[in-house]
């Protein structure tokens, strides 16, 4: 250690970290709308993602690693999202769960429906769907935990 | 009170009445005190010339629905609150959506929407083109602007 070439166990130190990093990644319990029935879907027994090391819905920002926005983020509540997004601890992740989250959907130019949570809140993972199914949204979580490796996505 | 009702058929059969509105508030008393003993919904059609108030009013004895309508060429209709408690937040909704203004109302403010937003956003003449905002103060009240802020 002393002698230099730390290098090695630097690295292996943060590929350590970012394996136990991305195998427990505990979402935030925060549903919009009807995309929360199937985040709740993805958390019970048939489609664990516990199996996945995201073991708890955390009730706390503080506690919590991923925000799954989960709904429609209407311009009252964008406010309140960037709130809670701020108030939890880093690293933080977000994942925009269906087509409403990341440009609107089918409330594209309505007068109260936030264009896309990405001119809140920067988005990691964007999943696709409305709304997606459990399987989605686990496959968004897989490819997350992916990213915080480093590794590639397909 | 005397008052001449126009009298219609829906297209789903259900009967219609039309009325002034000055002599709205009238009519609906006499059908209040007929058994139609509840305001089921309010809800308003943008004509862009005037804008059509449609009550529905329900007799829970003999389950009969009956639709009252009347126009408007300012924007101003009689509140039935004093007939109905609930027609109190329904008349702030269309207040919030259409800009009706219910003359007598014990509270005529937004229900929905943030107060200072510009325009009513379901009449036919509201500008989607400009984006308005809405941001949290300290105290946690919503401020509306068309400048974004620093949240977004």
């Amino acid at each position: 250690m002393k002698t230099g070439d730390a290098g090695f166990i630097t690295t292996t130190m943060d590929k350590a970290m970012e394996w136990s990093r991305s195998n427990s990644i505990w979402p935030l319990t925060f549903g919009l709308a009807c995309c929360a029935i199937e985040m709740m879907a993805t958390q019970a027994s048939r489609l664990d993602i516990s199996r996945f090391g995201s073991e708890v819905f955390r009730n706390s920002p503080r506690q919590s690693d991923l925000m799954i926005v989960s709904g429609t983020v209407t311009k009252k509540m964008a406010p309140r999202l960037r709130r809670l997004y701020d108030e939890m601890p880093y690293p933080k992740y977000v994942i925009a769960m269906g087509v409403c989250v990341i440009q609107g959907g089918p409330y594209n130019q309505g007068y109260s429906v936030v264009m896309g949570v990405d001119r809140v809140v920067p988005v990691d993972v964007y999943v696709p769907g409305c709304p997606p199914t459990p399987e989605a949204l686990t496959n968004g979580i897989i490819l997350l935990q992916k990213k915080i490796r480093g590794e590639e996505d397909r | 009170m005397v008052y001449e009702v126009k009298e219609e058929q829906s297209k789903d059969g259900r009967k219609v009445m039309r009325i002034d509105r000055e002599h709205l508030l009238d009519l609906v008393k006499d059908l209040k005190a007929d058994g139609y003993d509840s305001l089921s919904l309010i809800s308003c059609v943008d004509f862009r010339d005037r804008i059509e108030v449609v009550y529905h009013l329900f007799n829970s004895k003999n389950e009969d629905i009956l639709v009252v309508k009347t126009e408007t060429r300012d924007s101003k209709v009689p509140s039935l609150t004093s007939l109905y408690e609930s027609a109190n937040w329904d008349e702030r909704e269309q207040y919030d959506m259409m800009g009706v203004e219910f003359t007598g109302h014990p509270n005529l403010k937004r229900i929905l929407l943030p107060e200072g937003w510009v325009g009513y956003p379901l009449r036919k003449d509201y500008d989607l083109s400009k984006t308005q905002y809405v941001n949290m103060d300290d105290e946690g009240e919503d401020r509306v602007s068309f400048d974004p802020g620093d949240g977004w």
